[in-house]
């Protein structure tokens, strides 16, 4: 009886104490953990803040996005393909850092001479930074294993590339720090899902969806990370679906929080932006002539700002007509004749992008002059109306007749013609307001016209084509059979007609809304703009894993060259195959019906649902880019490097366990630690020779084999 | 009591099947016997089932053969060679057997109706419709066996071809401009045969495809009836045009596919072979008809891997077996692609062999190897380029222009108030001019005279050329170019006396020395010009020079060596026999060269050469087409195409699919997408509201219906070429015939699993009128797709269904 108490006893302290040697081992691991994580915050830091002030002068990109700052600081309004998060995070820390705002950053290589300019840099160092902490923590969640941690965040610390990439102000640090921020979230957000509800559960989900939004208001690519997070989520819901033990009402409220968090929150957010955007721009800049003279009426300093004019459009105003095409001029003639050799040689006939009293024009009826002047009937122009428009000063009519077009050969030639307003019938036009009714009266700045030309029956366009010298390199304008052409359209902006009373512009103020549509419409088609031109040299997505060429960030004595350490990417290339072959060999061998032991299986799905995640949001960063038809640039690979760089150290950490597990217990800790301190040693040694590419380099080019770098250009395209 | 009930399903589909086929009689056919007959033979069907019920397991093929009629007899032989193996099978083969018989029956006369509907007045318009324009002008080019180069590949072309050759074709048409009638030389009904041939067999490949899943006869008969009433479908087959072979292959091909999926269980047999070897095959012909085949080739190639995936977890199978089949597979799915692909080339490449308008697409080998044209010039020319010989150096890739130079110099200074070198111009010239040619020259010897024995260049030799008009040599230096800053000009070297050297060495790179060896050869050499003091690179820029350069294009050098602008290569050449700069230049006006020796290119190197060519070459492309199109504005048929007008009434073929087709068509798609999104999230919490049997079929049709339609839409979100109705057609015949499966899935959901009459009265009648409708709007718009009868503008009008439809009309 007592000895049995007794066996008790010491069974009871056995187990205690063995609980105990596991909380302790807990602990330990837990200040293990903090010491490694410590450790890779202090590399961060000292690497990335190393001479982050140098070099002082404008880099590359800077000269666009510093400039953006600047002109949020002064509020001028701008035009830019990217949606304004980022610049304005930019613009906030400089001011906040002492920026005026007053440096012109007007070409790459300018010095900025005690310009505060620091501030900037700093910031989105500091966001730049985050990376490496964030990738550590993400692998982290995914794995548990300190180190694929390790691995994957020194993968990313010893690269030059991103090293180079974030150290200046652009848009690019900002970008990467709210991509990692998503899948951090999102991963965060993955193991609270057996607390589903509790505090940090939403909190992790609210933060996710911030970052999200972030993501995107900073450049569009940030959509890619908004798709992973989507099916991340997608999957996620499908399992909580799954779970027949819950009823169908608890995956709805999952539903919904997701919903809630994920999709509202973001585009919430997404429009605050840009309501912030648009109300701190209210000044007239060089972004004006992009936007509709709606639109510009918004804007102080604006000629249309305050401007009052008569609403409708009477028979005897004299109006401005722009093209309502992104950037279109208006129209325009003056006293200079078609040269020899392109149609008829009539007076010249264009758009242009600046006021002048060249683009003043008469609307008259298309078959009497206009009345005396005491007589007080005002008829105002309708839908459908014959017109003809008369040219002020030389006081020629808009004309078309079957000609060719100076550069537009399918179009005809529009020209001026006539003596003192009288022409012929091929002057008569007829007015459409698109979308309106029948007898609708036209209006200044709303309606949108099309005017076709009664004979020919063809449209007045402005192709946007820029015509030769003979023109001023005004734009050229023809007349379109083609009905359906989007530059057919124009709006009467000025309008001065003294019978009729002024209305203040301001009944024609956009709404917050059609400001925002209008913003995305431009962006959308500035951005389908950017075509490369024939015979310009464009980097294609497929060097860009290869690292086959850089880009130069600083050029003359003081040079920074943006390349990737060319082991860690190589390496990101070789494993990102050797995941592939694991994985499908896997899958065909799970399909075959091979079991693993279950402790194998588990420790394998977890790894490959990680790498899986990671090789998804490599693939969404990465393929799309070929199909994409416009300028491309190396510096878009760098999302998709941190998801392959993250994979990189997975897959390597995995490899290493699996193989030490085959080997004797001995040999398999040595050679494990070996490898590791290979690799590490590795990576950082290459981080070491290729880091003159950031932190700057000076003296002779390396194609000279006097230079330092002589011996690292191991590839002949690389410039540096 | 099971057969009976089979039985009564039987005859409930007899009398629907009746009803059915008198509602196409009334506008198709006149011929009663016909619909009496698929009828009897239903009948028969029913009453043989109902013996085979009784005996059930062990049927006799013999009894099979006797019920059928002579033209399904091939179709049973298969069966019989392969006797039911378990129960299962045996059951779906009494099935099949019925279905054997109305097939042919069904499947001809779609058939017959297919051919009345695409054959009626083949002939008119007897003028040029649409891109008969292109594709006319190359059948006459085959006839005429000129070269022409075309970014699409050749079968479609070569079929017309060749029953236009059979026809009696020569070819002597001028295809000039659309509307243009023909000539009466021109057999015309030859021509636009074969498309309207393949027109009309892709309604009963779509009717066979469609038994093929697993669906029932009336709805493969539904989903013919569709594409045979598309009005987009019967135009776009009348007339000399791609997409009717396209489909038909790729249908084809897809159905071989299905086919071959039967035989899942027993590999390596006869038909095995054969349906995986002719999928293949009709696929790859898809692809050599345009490259949108290829998406189909995924399709098929996505069927047979999905398959490859399920045999993979046969335990029954050891792991050698089934890699045996798999490599089987891959091999004769790569074996015959390849084959077929190369043959249809070698074909291509063997009829054109003579020079003709497109030649400069290609480079100066490539157009030397034609009779005529280059080759009649270059013949007999010296190959190796050494001292003293005088050349033409023509930029090899992309737009074909000729090193040229002249006695003018840059302006002083840019409109952008840049200065210029204000040395001699050198440009990238488009015609022959004498001012292309230049003389080689080694730096340190002074005359300019080929002596014997040959001094012949090699890869890595430093030269200089000399200008043969001006005697200046090629320079570049460290001003900017022209018309591009950011590279450096190229000038021909004036000596100011300013303290500008002249730099005007240039080291050959030879870079295709692997193949033709390390000296520098005339034509066949591809050779990169680097200029020594900076190491870049001579690079035709693809900018024009403006009036000061006589808008030729500009000549830079470049940083970036290995792009294909910077590749030269030497067309003409003779060696310089005259020291006299005077006799030089009068030598170089009247020089004419004497043919002795023809350049010929082995088939390798034409194909590798055209397919580059093809696959990269910058498409001229016509924007703002006013009939082009968006993919968004596709499914819902915003706009439709004018093809062809007739000068003297309304009369007129305008692309316009059959609007209730179309619209029901994207409907069914949303539909079909969310019932699967339904049926899936209902069999995630356990809730099966299908039938195993129904969910199969229902998920086999949307991994190749819906597949299908994605494959072959989605892509064009990406591309960046003008883009037409047309190309919509591949994506909405999978969705027509998605349709089709969705009617039945809906009809059968009605039926069995709600059980509920009345849903079910309501959906047969909507069906019906639904039916109806087709009819009926695709006889008032048939008249926009033959385009033989003459409309008033009224009439016109009256089919202005939209807003956005543009059709031409004549004004009084």
């Amino acid at each position: 009886m007592e000895n049995c108490q007794k066996i008790n006893e010491v069974t009871k302290n056995v187990k205690k104490s063995r609980v105990g040697l596991e909380e302790n081992k807990e602990r330990n691991n837990q200040t293990y953990w903090w010491l490694v994580f410590g450790a890779v915050l202090l590399l961060t830091a000292w690497s990335r803040f190393h001479k982050v002030s140098e070099p002082d002068h404008v880099c590359w990109d800077e000269t666009h996005f510093g400039k953006m700052g600047s002109w949020y600081i002064n509020r001028t309004f701008f035009f830019d393909v990217h949606p304004p998060l980022g610049k304005m995070l930019i613009a906030l820390s400089g001011y906040l850092t002492g920026y005026d705002g007053r440096f012109a950053f007007e070409k790459p290589g300018d010095k900025y001479e005690g310009v505060n300019y620091v501030g900037m840099r700093v910031f989105c160092t500091l966001l730049g930074a985050c990376i490496v902490p964030f990738a550590f923590i993400i692998v982290w969640e995914m794995t548990h294993s300190l180190t694929a941690s390790t691995l994957s965040a020194s993968f990313i610390l010893c690269d030059v590339g991103i090293l180079t990439l974030t150290q200046y102000i652009l848009l690019d640090p900002i970008l990467l720090f709210f991509v990692m921020g998503s899948v951090l979230g999102m991963v965060k957000f993955h193991s609270c899902k057996d607390r589903a509800f509790s505090f940090s559960w939403w909190a992790w989900l609210v933060f996710t969806g911030i970052m999200i939004a972030s993501a995107i208001s900073v450049k569009f690519v940030g959509l890619f990370v908004v798709i992973l997070v989507g099916t991340h989520t997608a999957a996620d819901l499908w399992d909580v679906l799954g779970d027949l033990s819950k009823p169908i009402s608890y995956t709805l409220r999952h539903f919904l929080a997701r919903a809630v968090c994920l999709i509202f929150l973001p585009a919430l957010l997404y429009v605050i932006f840009f309501y912030i955007h648009l109300v701190v721009l209210n000044r007239s800049g060089n972004g004006d002539g992009f936007y509709s003279s709606a639109f510009q009426s918004q804007l102080e300093g604006n000629s249309l700002y305050n401007a009052s004019m008569p609403r409708e459009v009477a028979y005897g105003a004299v109006i401005t007509l722009k093209n309502h095409r992104t950037g279109g001029g208006y129209l325009h003639s003056h006293w200079h004749l078609y040269p020899e050799g392109v149609g008829a040689r009539q007076q010249q006939v264009t758009t242009y992008t600046h006021k002048d009293d060249n683009n003043l024009f008469i609307v008259k009826k298309y078959n009497s002059e206009l009345m005396d002047d005491d007589d007080d009937a005002v008829e105002i122009v309708k839908n459908g109306d014959l017109i003809r428009l008369e040219h002020v000063t030389t006081r020629r009519n808009i004309h078309s007749h079957k000609e060719m077009a100076p550069i537009s050969k399918k179009h005809y030639q529009v020209t001026g013609y006539g003596e003192n307003g009288t022409g012929d019938a091929n002057d008569v036009w007829k007015v459409l307001i698109v979308d309106g009714k029948e007898d609708e009266s036209v209006t200044t700045v709303s309606s949108k016209l099309k005017f076709i030309h009664y004979l020919q029956h063809c449209v007045l366009t402005s192709s946007g084509k820029q015509l030769p010298k003979w023109a001023y390199e005004q734009q050229e304008v023809s007349c379109n059979s083609n009905m359906r052409d989007k530059n057919a359209l124009w709006n009467v902006e000025d309008n001065i007609f003294p019978k009729l009373p002024n209305v203040s512009f301001a009944v024609y103020a956009p709404s917050f809304l059609e400001r925002f549509f209008e913003s995305h419409a431009v962006m959308f088609q500035g951005n389908s703009g950017l075509k490369p031109k024939e015979g310009e040299v464009t980097s294609r997505p497929w060097q860009w894993p290869v690292n086959y060429r850089g880009q130069f960030f600083s050029g003359n004595s003081y040079r920074i060259y943006l390349l990737g350490n060319p082991v860690i990417w190589w390496g990101n290339l070789v494993f990102l195959a050797i995941f592939l072959i694991i994985f499908a060999y896997n899958s065909v061998r799970e399909q075959r019906g091979y079991l693993d032991p279950p402790s194998v299986k588990e420790s394998k799905h977890r790894v490959f649902s990680a790498c899986g995640w990671l090789f998804l949001g490599w693939a969404l960063h990465y393929v799309p880019f070929w199909a994409m038809g416009r300028v491309l640039y190396f510096h878009h690979y760098f999302p998709a490097l941190l998801f392959s760089s993250m994979l990189t150290g997975i897959i390597l950490n995995y490899m290493l366990d699996s193989i030490s597990r085959l080997l004797p217990k001995r040999m398999a800790n040595g050679m494990y630690h070996w490898f590791i301190g290979v690799i590490f040693s590795a990576t950082v040694y290459s981080f070491y020779l290729f880091s003159p590419l950031a932190y700057g380099m000076s003296g002779p080019s390396a194609s000279d084999p006097n230079s330092t770098m002589y011996g690292l250009r191991w590839i002949e395209s690389w410039e540096f | 009591m099971e057969s009976e009930k089979r039985n009564k399903k039987i005859q409930s589909t007899m009398k629907s099947s009746r009803k059915y086929a008198k509602g196409k009689s009334n506008f198709i056919f006149e011929n009663k016997s016909c619909v009496e007959d698929v009828g009897r033979y239903l009948e028969k069907g029913a009453e043989c089932l109902k013996s085979k019920s009784d005996t059930h397991a062990d049927e006799s093929p013999a009894l099979q053969r006797d019920e059928g009629d002579g033209e399904s007899v091939p179709e049973m032989a298969v069966e019989d060679t392969y006797p039911a193996s378990s129960n299962m099978t045996c059951v779906s083969t009494v099935q099949r057997f019925h279905v054997n018989i109305e097939l042919d029956i069904m499947a001809v006369m779609l058939f017959l109706a297919g051919l009345a509907t695409r054959m009626y007045r083949l002939e008119e318009p007897r003028s040029i419709v649409f891109d008969e324009l292109h594709y006319g002008k190359y059948v006459s080019l085959y006839m005429k066996r000129t070269f022409f180069f075309d970014s699409h590949p050749p079968f479609g072309k070569q079929l017309i071809a060749a029953v236009a050759y059979l026809a009696g074709f020569d070819g002597q048409f001028k295809f000039d401009r659309i509307g243009s009638s023909y000539s009466e030389t021109v057999p015309l009904f030859a021509l636009r045969l074969v498309p309207a041939v393949c027109g009309s067999l892709i309604i009963p490949t779509t009717y066979h495809l469609m038994l093929e899943l697993g669906l029932t006869q009336w709805t493969a008969a539904l989903a013919g009836f569709l594409l045979l009433c598309d009005n987009a479908m019967l135009a776009q087959s009348r007339f000399i045009l791609m997409e009717s072979m396209l489909l038909l292959f790729a249908l084809f091909g897809l159905l071989c596919i299905l086919k071959f999926r039967r035989y899942h269980y027993h590999p390596y047999c006869l038909q095995w072979w054969l349906w995986l070897s002719l999928g293949a095959a009709s696929l790859t012909c898809a692809l050599c008809v345009k490259y949108v085949g290829f998406f189909s080739c995924c399709l098929g190639a996505s069927v047979v891997g999905r398959d490859c995936w399920r045999l993979l977890s046969d335990r029954r199978l050891s792991d050698g077996a089934i890699l045996c089949q798999l490599l089987t597979r891959l091999l004769v799915l790569t074996a015959i692609p390849t084959a077929i692909y190369l043959t249809i080339f070698y074909i291509h490449l063997a009829v054109l062999s003579r020079a003709g308008p497109h030649d400069s697409v290609m480079t100066s080998a490539f157009q030397a190897s034609l009779e005529g044209g280059l080759a009649s010039i270059t013949r007999g020319q010296p190959l190796e380029i050494a001292h003293g010989s005088q050349i033409t150096l023509r930029h090899s890739h992309g737009r074909t222009c000729w090193l040229h130079s002249h006695a003018h110099v840059y302006p002083i200074r840019y409109p952008d108030k840049r200065g210029s070198s204000h040395q001699q111009q050198v440009t990238c010239y488009s015609f022959k001019d004498v001012n292309n040619w230049w003389i080689v020259k080694r730096p340190q010897r002074n005359d300019l005279v080929v002596s014997q024995p040959v001094d012949a260049i090699r890869h890595g030799d430093v030269i200089q050329l000399v200008h043969g008009m001006t005697s200046r040599a090629l320079n570049s230096h460290d001003v900017a170019a022209a018309m591009s800053p950011q590279n450096q000009e190229v000038s021909c070297y004036i000596d100011y006396n300013v303290s500008m050297p002249a730099q005007n060495l240039w080291r050959v790179d030879i870079i295709n020395r692997d193949q033709v060896g390390d000296i520098w050869h005339t034509i066949e050499s591809l050779v990169r010009l680097v200029h020594v003091n900076s190491s870049q690179a001579l690079k035709f820029s693809g900018r024009q020079l403006p009036d000061w350069g006589f808008n030729q294009h500009e000549v830079v050098t470049d940083r970036i060596l290995h792009q294909d602008d910077t590749v030269w290569n030497v067309e003409e050449h003779r060696y310089t026999k005259n020291e006299d700069q005077k006799d030089r230049e009068r030598e170089l006006v009247n020089a004419e060269m004497i043919p002795l020796r023809p350049t010929s290119l082995s088939f390798w190197e034409k194909f590798l050469e055209l397919q580059y060519k093809m696959l990269f070459a910058n498409q001229e492309n016509v924007q703002n087409h006013m009939y082009s199109s968006e993919p968004l504005e596709w499914p819902f048929m915003a706009r439709g195409i004018a093809y062809w007008v007739s000068p003297h009434s309304n009369a007129q073929v305008h692309l316009l699919g059959n609007l209730v087709v179309w619209l029901s068509g994207s409907v069914s798609l949303i539909l079909y997408s969310i019932l699967l999104t339904f049926y899936l999230i209902r069999r995630r919490r356990h809730c099966y509201d299908l039938t195993p049997d129904t969910w199969y079929r229902f998920v086999v049709v949307g991994e190749v219906l819906l597949l299908g339609f994605l494959f072959h839409y989605v892509p064009y979100f990406f591309v960046e070429r003008t883009l037409f109705l047309h190309h919509y057609l591949p994506a909405f015949t999978f969705k027509v015939l998605l349709m089709a499966a969705l009617v039945e899935h809906l009809h059968h959901v009605f039926c069995e699993t709600l059980s509920w009459r009345l849903g079910l009265a309501v959906f047969k009648l909507l069906a019906g009128a639904w039916l109806v409708a087709v009819l009926v709007v695709f006889r008032r718009f048939s008249v926009l797709s033959y385009g033989t009868i003459p409309l008033s503008a009224a009439d016109i009008l009256r089919l202005r269904w939209r807003d956005s439809w543009d059709f031409i009309l004549h004004r009084q």
